[in-house]
């Protein structure tokens, strides 16, 4: 299970890092010693339970929180300040709901200052990559779930970051749309290739995305158990016999602790 | 929402075979029941009048209708009935654009800063169970019973709302949008800019709104001191010459306006803010 | 949020509001005492503290000791409010379940509802008399309007899914009323009391600043007729905590009946 290929550098590396919040006088430890790394245009799924800390650990690497001990490194660089190099894509979608899907999806562009013009054009494109032509002017809360996080996606990706990072993005959404929206998460992400962080509580999800799989242990704080590298071939299918066992594997082990 | 599956619980959508049956669905017609309640209140109203049963001072419906159309037509106190009403919607108007400019952006500062908040907070709680009615009488006592005292009254009560949704809009910004708008790159004039205000945007014009009913609501307050025109003068002089028809065409009066000042808000908001969607 | 703030701009949050009460208090005495506000305006806080003690244990200049109006107008505002409540609530719930009784009520409820309190005052000292009936009547009139508004939504936001689960099990119109309707309203129910108080309290210093000879309402009148302004900054103050008094107590009543109903 180790990372063989680690010659190349790593796009992100998280170093001993443990996190704890403070609730009033009471210490909440929620994250302890996890170290990682993730290679470029790699997909990798942090997979856990509710409570097991995966959330916090995402939003360390965003920048949004700042871990206890330990640091994240995007390029080599510490990260300290959440940025837009990084793409984030939220579980409650949130959008801007007092702006269009364009509105939205430019709100990158416009706030580095990019040109009207300019900035159009390349929300137009992300718009379209995730399949959403036509809905440039509608607001968000006359789309569905399923509508939202294409919008999500697509306000992530047009800031062209280093790194996609997605927060149960498709928790929300009914078993159908899910199944729907994971095929096009693969399709985006073999058309414009990143560096994927995608964390789930659902084990087919976790197969079904992943080229590497975080697994991490069910109760607080959150340790890394394992990983699993995920050697099949894209596009997947959820009955494939490889498919169905890696999965079955996975539910072993972890059942434990889940 | 659910609405329209909890009124529609009774099978008035199948046809009604016999003529029992069309009575019965014709008694749950909502309209039908709206027509009998306001013709029976009507009536009820009428019969009290004639009995006299609260004296005779419940004038039948059809005297406080003669009263409207005469106050109309012939001037009381040198103005007629819309004259008044002007007088009564100017005073609201100019104190709650003054409630607005000073209770916004007090309101603001409170949810921006938590120390201008610390500071001015304990103060406002202070104030804020006083009535405005309650400041009549320091009002008098300071500006006379000129006009500067009902204006005075009115912004009393019309900037409290203003305050509280403004500092409320603020504050209840979802967090998780200020870290989208940093993850996007925003410095934090731009958090400010592009999520803080039109965020907060819906529960300020909300307090806007009630601003406006508190002032429609504070000026017969103010104006039940000494006001030589306007609603509150009407049903005074009423009260004063023990005319009720004069006083209840003025209720009526103030009640139209209230309804048409809450009408025009909704449109307004609907026009300011196409985003929100319906609020249940 | 992830912004720790420091030890120290902690504690100068905790002191702060200690500190700008402190500093108004300071500065209203101040003004009055340079002569910057002439005292014939404004009473200064001691004056004020002053008067609340004399007016403890004496009844001039104003005919009662302090007590006696305070209690008068938490009676008389209780007593509105709960006649308020008790027709209110009731008609509330049952103009959200039934639609003959919605039928009925909301138009002559739509008519009178935009009428502030103050409005109702004339009539009610023609009606009932410049007493505790023609007060209660105003109270009543603007306590009632919550109370209808709240218990109304509050059914209507009944989940249909246990409408639906009652119907399925054979449940008659009123058994789901009773049942499952006014039980999930009852938080919303709770929510309209403290609105109807504020509007309760708010009419009655209204009613008693027109006519009263007891009441916190009348002791802000005779302030100004005495050109007394200690007196009429004391009845303020006596109305904002009295409300808030009241506000407390029957949120504490509220809470221990609600203690079995899940919010």
């Amino acid at each position: 299970m180790e990372d063989k290929a680690g010659i190349k550098k790593p796009k992100i590396e998280c170093v001993n890092i443990s996190k704890h919040f403070m609730e009033g006088q009471e210490k909440n430890h929620v994250l302890d010693t996890i170290d990682l790394s993730v290679r470029e245009n790699e997909f990798i799924v942090i997979l856990g339970p509710g409570q097991s800390g995966k959330s916090t650990l995402l939003k360390i690497i965003a920048g949004l929180y700042k871990p206890s001990t330990g640091n994240a490194y995007l390029d080599g660089k510490e990260i300290t300040h959440p940025g837009p190099d990084r793409g984030i894509v939220f579980q409650r979608y949130t959008l801007f709901p007092w702006k269009t899907v364009m509105g939205n999806v430019e709100m990158g562009p416009k706030l580095r200052g990019v040109p009207r013009k300019e900035r159009r054009r390349l929300a137009q494109h992300y718009i379209e990559l995730v399949g959403l032509k036509g809905f440039e002017k509608a607001y968000p809360h006359q789309l569905s779930g399923g509508m939202k996080q294409r919008v999500g996606i697509a306000r992530a990706y047009v800031n062209n970051p280093k790194v996609m990072l997605l927060d149960e993005p498709f928790g929300q959404l009914d078993a159908q749309t899910r199944y729907f929206m994971e095929e096009e998460t693969v399709r985006i992400w073999e058309t414009e290739k990143r560096t994927v962080i995608f964390v789930t509580n659902n084990i087919e999800e976790a197969v079904y995305l992943g080229d590497r799989i975080v697994v991490l242990e069910g109760k607080l704080p959150g340790r890394m158990k394992k990983i699993y590298d995920v050697n099949l071939p894209r596009p997947r299918d959820y009955t494939d016999p490889a498919f169905l066992d890696l999965r079955h594997l996975i539910t072993e082990e972890t059942e434990l602790t889940l | 929402m659910s609405n329209e599956a909890l009124v529609n619980n009774s099978p008035v959508t199948e046809k009604p075979r016999t003529f029992g049956e069309f009575i019965s669905a014709l008694f749950k017609n909502v309209y039908v029941l709206y027509a009998i309640s306001i013709i029976s209140f009507l009536l009820i109203w009428d019969v009290l009048s004639v009995m006299q049963v609260l004296g005779r001072f419940l004038p039948r419906p059809v005297e406080v209708l003669y009263q409207l159309y005469d106050m109309l037509l012939n001037p009381l106190a040198g103005k007629t009935l819309m004259m008044h009403l002007w007088f009564s919607l100017r005073r609201v108007l100019i104190a709650f654009a003054i409630a607005v400019v000073i209770g916004v952006p007090i309101g603001l500062a409170m949810g921006f800063s938590p120390y201008f908040n610390a500071f001015v907070k304990p103060v406002f709680d202070l104030f804020k169970p006083m009535p405005p009615i309650a400041w009549i009488s320091l009002a008098i006592l300071w500006f006379g019973i000129g006009e500067m005292s009902k204006i005075f009254i009115i912004i009393i009560g019309a900037v409290v709302p203003c305050i509280i949704n403004s500092y409320n809009g603020i504050r209840l910004v979802d967090p998780e949008m200020y870290d989208c708008i940093r993850m996007l790159g925003g410095n934090k004039r731009q958090e400010v800019i592009e999520v803080t205000f039109p965020a907060a945007f819906p529960a300020i014009f909300a307090g806007i709104q009630i601003s406006l009913s508190m002032a429609w609501t504070t000026v017969l307050a103010a104006e039940l001191v000494g006001a030589r025109e306007g609603m509150g003068f009407i049903i005074i002089t009423g009260m004063n010459q023990s005319k009720p028809a004069m006083i209840i065409s003025g209720m009526v009066v103030i009640a139209l306006t209230a309804w048409a000042i809450s009408m025009l808000v909704t449109h307004a908001e609907r026009w300011v803010c196409p985003w929100k969607t319906k609020l249940e | 949020m992830s912004d720790i703030q420091s030890a120290g701009s902690k504690r100068i949050l905790k002191i702060l509001p200690y500190l700008s009460l402190l500093s108004v208090l300071a500065i209203w005495e101040l003004v009055v005492d340079t002569g910057l506000v002439p005292n014939t305006l404004l009473a200064t806080p001691i004056q004020v503290i002053e008067l609340f003690i004399y007016k403890l244990s004496h009844a001039d200049p104003d005919g009662s000791v302090l007590l006696v109006h305070v209690l008068t107008s938490i009676g008389e505002a209780l007593t509105g409010y709960t006649l308020a409540l008790l027709i209110g609530i009731p008609l509330g719930l049952l103009m959200g379940w039934f639609v003959v009784a919605e039928g009925l009520a909301r138009p002559i409820f739509e008519m009178i509802r935009p009428i502030p309190p103050v409005a109702w005052i004339p009539l009610a000292i023609f009606w009932f008399g410049v007493g505790l009936t023609g007060k209660a009547f105003i109270i009543w009139a603007s306590g009632i309007v919550p109370c209808v508004i709240n218990s109304f939504v509050g059914v209507r936001m009944t989940n249909p899914v246990y409408i639906r689960m009652a119907r399925t099990y054979g449940a008659s119109d009123w058994e789901i009323f009773k049942n499952i309707c006014v039980p999930s309203a009852l938080p919303m129910v709770f929510g309209g009391l403290q609105v109807a108080l504020a509007a309760s309290w708010t009419a009655l210093v209204a009613a008693e600043l027109i006519a009263a000879d007891t009441g916190l309402g009348f002791l802000i009148t005779m302030g100004r007729r005495l050109l007394m302004p200690d007196m009429i900054v004391l009845g303020m103050l006596m109305v904002g905590l009295t409300g808030v008094f009241i506000g407390i107590v029957i949120d504490r009543v509220e809470k221990r009946l609600v203690a079995g109903v899940r919010r």
